[in-house]
């Protein structure tokens, strides 16, 4: 097995989904919004990325809108593009409580997923857009691959330290508040609605950024990547690393998508044996999930990681 | 010739309901045929009491934001608070306590306290900053001398869950002072606290009264409320059946057999 590449493409994903999960753990655990349709924000930020970076068309392509734009500059509106999108959703949603909006925020992502599918002219249907490149090369002796696995880092470590920043504030503290007994939070002045729905934006822009750091290593937005099927990965990610600990929430997406990739990467021997495997994971997956929920270690290695800061 | 109230109570109206009233589902809670009107006079000591029922609660829920009147107006310092969500109504200086004690179970007792004010790096604009840190201290020290004088600088560093009942109680009055409210609506804050902590209470309220806090004080215990109050509203059904000076609540004849039952009260 390709240890080193294993590792790097861990490192890759694993930050990308981390950001996501991170901004998860903002919403639900401090917010106390139950999001299932983040796949929705982070598929936006990945074809924001896609247009605002593609050229604009000509000969035989089937996109309408391409602006070639530098890569920083797409990440920028990417991320924006993904605060406007929390912004317009969030409007009618967010009155809702608990399961309701869990429910609505499902449906909206459902509906998202198929206009991409459908439409045509700006997204190019179910072909996506496949004109994304990726804006590093090598680094002197450094392989590209490192430097893009550097980069995704970067963005976990930048919105960890902004999104810690603000929670131990007293701003975290009235989320807490505000989520524990609502009425008696507002009772003590905290503006609960006003206050949630910052939280509701404030958390899309790094999943939006996500989106097309994603865009970038698979250099594609198609809607075959954005199904509910990374929703639910995020949300196993944030309940296996704990809700309570930023820290644990990065861990979980870590050691969630280690384990896939080594699936993924295990050099079977003949087809049966792959066979055989591609059934077994299912099997193996579940059994992790329950004794990671059981014995936490995500959790555990956080609380340390907390005590000997 | 000093008033009950202190010179205070001259000075005028500070909180009004004009014809409240509170509707459930067929059920009149507040406010009877007319909707119910009475008004706190500023730096007063209001006693509310009533049978069960009587809608003492649901008063405060509408004079505090957390419900909203069907009827009428409610008015602080001359102002319109009727439809004024209840983190508005706080801020402009109206402080509640709940009949069944509410606390932050995530934080610890003295962060109850801390989070009860209103600090500037609530606002997204000054949380990222370093500002809102002199104000925390001073809140934190705030907070630790509230707790002393409502008896709970013990337990400051506990987890709330590990408080009694009468403890949380008196934590969500101290969460309330850290504010310092103009006027602090308290919802039975005798019931289930122990005799000694009653006295510390009945001393605190007279301290905030003598400081200038207007208090409305709904309380089932009247031994402890009539010795205190310089006003008394008597609510039945939801409507105002008297009020007036404590002695005078005691001997009305209407209020005794509505209430008061056989008179050996207080
Ligand atoms: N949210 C609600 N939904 C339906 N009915 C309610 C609600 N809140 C209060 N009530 C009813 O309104 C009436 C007044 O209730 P309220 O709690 O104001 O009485 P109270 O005077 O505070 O009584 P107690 O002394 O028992 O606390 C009661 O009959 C109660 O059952
Ligand atoms: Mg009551």
């Amino acid at each position: 097995m390709n240890w080193p590449q294993l590792l790097v493409t861990v490192l890759t994903l694993g930050s990308i989904f981390g950001v996501v999960t991170l901004s998860l753990n903002l919403q639900y655990a401090r917010g106390g919004m139950i999001n299932f349709g983040i796949v929705a924000y982070f598929a936006v930020g990945a074809y924001t990325y896609a247009i605002f970076t593609q050229p604009p068309p000509q000969g035989l392509d089937q996109y309408k809108f391409g602006f070639g734009w530098p890569w920083w500059a797409a990440v920028i509106v990417a991320g924006l593009a993904a605060l406007v999108f929390a912004a317009v959703t969030g409007w009618p949603t967010l009155r809702l409580r608990g399961e309701y909006l869990a429910l609505t925020t499902f449906a909206f992502a459902e509906v998202f997923h198929s206009v991409l599918l459908n439409e045509r002219r700006i997204g190019n249907g179910t072909v996506g857009l496949a004109r994304v490149e990726r804006p590093f090369g090598d680094w002197g002796p450094i392989e590209e691959k490192y430097v893009f696995a550097g980069a995704a880092a970067l963005l976990l470590v930048a919105t960890l330290v902004v999104f810690r920043r603000l929670l131990v504030s007293p701003y975290g503290r009235a989320l807490d508040a505000i989520r524990d007994d609502e009425t008696a939070a507002m009772a003590a002045g905290k503006p609960a609605q006003q206050m949630r729905r910052q939280v509701f934006l404030i958390s899309a822009v790094p999943v939006g950024f996500a989106g097309a750091v994603y865009a970038m290593f698979t250099t594609l937005a198609q809607p075959s990547l954005f199904t509910a099927e990374v929703t639910f990965i995020v949300w196993i990610a944030l309940v296996l690393g704990g809700e309570r600990s930023v820290y644990g929430v990065v861990l979980g997406t870590l050691g969630l998508v280690f384990f896939e990739e080594i699936v993924r990467a295990w050099p079977f021997e003949t087809v049966r044996s792959a066979q055989i495997a591609a059934a077994v994971e299912h099997v193996v997956t579940g059994l992790v999930f329950i004794a990671v929920l059981r014995y936490q270690p995500f959790q555990a290695a956080a609380t340390r990681l907390r005590a000997s800061r | 010739m000093t008033l009950p109230g202190g010179a205070n109570a001259l000075n005028g109206v500070l909180l009004e309901a004009r014809h409240i009233s509170k509707r459930f589902s067929g059920l009149q809670a507040v406010g009877g045929a007319n909707g119910l009107s009475f008004s706190v006079d500023r730096g007063a000591f209001v006693g509310l009491i009533g049978p069960n029922g009587a809608g003492k609660s649901t008063t405060f829920d509408l004079m505090s934001g957390v419900q909203t009147s069907d009827t009428g107006s409610v008015l602080f310092n001359g102002h319109d608070i009727t439809r004024s969500s209840t983190d508005t109504i706080a801020e402009k200086g109206i402080g509640r306590t709940f009949q069944t004690p509410r606390a932050f179970e995530s934080l610890t007792v003295l962060q109850n306290v801390v989070a009860g004010a209103t600090s500037p790096g609530e606002s997204l604009r000054w949380a990222f900053g370093r500002s809102w840190r002199s104000h925390e201290t001073a809140t934190v020290e705030a907070a630790e001398a509230i707790l002393r004088r409502v008896g709970l600088h013990e337990r400051a560093a506990a987890r709330v869950g590990d408080l009694s009942g009468g403890e949380l109680r008196m934590l969500e009055v101290a969460r309330q002072l850290v504010r310092d409210p103009t006027v602090l609506l308290l919802d039975e804050p005798t019931a289930g606290v122990h005799p000694g902590l009653q006295e510390r209470l009945a001393q605190l309220l007279q301290d905030l009264h003598r400081d200038g806090v207007t208090l409305v004080v709904v309380e089932h215990n009247l031994h402890f409320l009539l010795a205190l109050a310089d006003h008394v509203l008597v609510l039945a059904d939801g409507e105002l059946l008297a009020q007036g000076p404590p002695a005078d609540i005691r001997a009305d004849p209407v209020v005794i057999a509505a209430y008061l039952g056989d008179g050996d009260v207080a």
